[in-house]
């Protein structure tokens, strides 16, 4: 038998996932300021610039960052899929990413070709090493359970949104929008929300949920089925998208059917969960039901009032649902990865996860979070809500930033004193 | 049952069940949950040393692998065996605050332990173990927890 794509060992180094974790924040505080200083129809046209850039401060900014960072940790956790030197791997993507969501926003905002150029090169590299070296490593899983199909899944989407991504770039730096740069946009954005954050959503759900809330296990027929359902619905999706568009709203039935049941039943197994604690990271769950569930039937509805809705539609799923559950994530995921360092170097005495972030300040940035999503909701229909929500927004990203660089405070000092235990005989490298 | 995987799995289940009473009772009155958190002790306390006298030792003479994956596996048993007993001084302490802090972080300590054993160690412990498999799962059941 094979042991070498096996290690127990596994851990990665906690500067590779903490540093996508640190710098999300900073992007959505970004996206903020875009929102409150940014043009009127900002909630009603997807295609202005202010909204594109706003958007993928978030959507690369956030959702990238959080989701690839936690992967670097989850798939040699969860998987036993060591990414081949993970710390280079992360440190270098993380750089090019920041260096080229900045350049994109500038290029596009400031409508300049050079930084639409570069962009497409830092985002177009640091996504494609991440990714590939992700599904490089994964291919050497002998044990795919549900979780880690998921994630393989996802990260095809992944891979291909990002060909499609510096397609359209390209776009806007040539400045050749044609009809098919349109066409395109709209298979990027709906394959990346449902395919690569939706499928990655559902298959950490599978793991995630029994095991932190020990709510009851999903059924087998969604582990072994339902990530493929959905791949087949976004597929078809974008055949009937192309060539028979009339017809295109039967897939998007079919693909919202399964997000729909998905978000009954996250909240049915909330209910039903043995461990009774309830706190942000539980609200963040329960929102993100709440959101998923209006979001998917707006988005079917919005196809018969000529896509008035589609903004709202992204506030639902986007922010609501994503959002909500990066944000429920890492509320979990940071204190844990600082204790399990820290304890790991022999540190016996040292804060517990529940003392790593402060509480109170977790509860105030969960209710600014959704004060500003209703009000971007309600923004909608009188411009008066856009002024305050994006003020709610930037201080939930503020709040946000302070609380994991509280974390990460305990580990910088902790790490500066001797530890406990000198664990250094147990190094198994 | 006489498949060391299932075995095992079901021995972390029954762990987490007596973990969720635990806390539910916690939240209630921490002085009450003082028996609960002693069986769940117990519990884990049971399951490590199915593992680290019967089966790893097992698995370890098999495969001659000593210092690889089990050696891991004691290593978290060691920093949760900490956790819990910080757990029983914070209910002497009557320490609301500290209680819970603890339990949350010794659950995903577990869970993420335990996802290892499940999916990666338990399954290459069937494979190398199977044909000994009901001797040693009747070994676990049996033994007495010193």
């Amino acid at each position: 038998m094979d042991f070498n794509g096996l290690s127990i060992e596994q851990a990665p180094p906690i500067s590779a996932p903490l540093r996508f974790f640190v710098t999300a924040p900073l992007f959505g505080i970004l996206a903020g300021v875009i929102f409150l200083f940014g043009s009127s129809d900002i909630l009603i046209n997807r295609y202005s610039m202010d909204v594109i850039v706003a958007v993928h401060l978030i959507t690369i900014g956030f959702f990238g960052f959080v989701m690839l960072g936690a992967l670097t940790q989850m798939l040699p956790v969860l998987a036993g899929a060591n990414i081949f030197k993970v710390k280079s791997v992360a440190s270098l993507s993380h750089a090019m990413l920041s260096g080229g969501i900045v350049s994109m926003a500038y290029g596009l905002l400031m409508s300049s070709s050079m930084f639409i150029w570069l962009a497409m090169l830092l985002l177009g590299s640091g996504f494609l090493m991440l990714i590939l070296s992700m599904l490089y490593a994964i291919k050497s899983v002998e044990h795919f359970t549900a979780s880690i199909k998921g994630m393989f899944v996802s990260l095809v989407f992944a891979f291909f949104i990002v060909l499609m991504g510096i397609y359209l770039l390209y776009g806007y730096g040539s400045d050749s929008i044609t009809r098919i740069h349109y066409i395109v946009a709209n298979i990027h954005s709906v394959w990346a929300i449902f395919g690569f954050a939706g499928i990655l959503i559902i298959g950490v759900a599978f793991q995630v949920l029994p095991m932190f809330y020990v709510a009851p296990r999903f059924k087998q027929f969604c582990k072994r089925r339902v990530v493929y359902l959905i791949t087949f619905g976004l597929v078809i999706w974008m055949f009937l998208n192309l060539y028979f568009e009339e017809y295109a709203l039967y897939a998007k039935l079919w693909i919202v059917t399964f997000f729909w049941a998905f978000a009954t039943t996250v909240w049915i197994k909330f209910n039903k969960r043995k461990r009774p604690i309830s706190d942000v990271t539980v609200w963040y769950w329960r929102l993100a039901s709440i959101s998923l569930t209006f979001g998917s039937f707006l988005w079917v509805f919005d196809e018969f009032f000529n896509h008035h809705y589609i903004v709202m539609v992204g506030v639902l799923i986007g922010g609501g649902f994503i959002l909500g559950i990066m944000l429920g994530m890492i509320y979990k995921i940071v204190p844990f990865l600082v204790w399990f360092h820290l304890n790991g170097m022999g540190y016996m005495s040292i804060p517990t996860m529940n003392e790593m972030m402060n509480k109170s300040i977790s509860r105030i940035q969960f209710l600014l979070f959704v004060f500003s999503l209703l009000g971007f909701i309600a923004s909608y229909y009188t411009e008066f809500f856009l002024v305050p929500s994006s003020i709610a927004f930037i201080l939930s990203m503020v709040l946000l930033e302070y609380n994991i660089l509280l974390a990460l405070k305990i580990y910088v000092q902790t790490r500066k004193k001797a530890p406990d235990f000198d664990m250094s005989a147990f190094n198994m490298e | 049952m006489s498949n060391i995987k299932e075995y095992l799995i079901n021995d972390h289940r029954g762990c987490d069940d007596i973990f969720a009473k635990m806390e539910d009772k916690a939240s209630a009155s921490l002085v009450d949950a003082k028996k609960l958190t002693e069986d769940f002790i117990y519990s884990m306390e049971r399951h490590f040393q199915r593992e680290e006298r019967v089966m790893f030792p097992e698995f370890e003479s098999k495969t001659g692998m000593l210092n690889g994956p089990t050696e891991m596996m004691r290593q978290e048993h060691a920093q949760m065996r900490n956790l819990m007993s910080q757990m029983l001084i914070a209910i002497d302490n009557s320490d609301k605050d500290k209680f819970f802090g603890l339990s949350e972080t010794l659950m995903i300590l577990l869970q993420q332990h335990n996802m290892k054993e499940e999916q990666m160690l338990y399954t290459m412990a069937q494979q190398h173990l199977n044909a000994d498999s009901q001797r040693i799962v009747e070994m676990m059941e049996a033994l007495v927890v010193e």
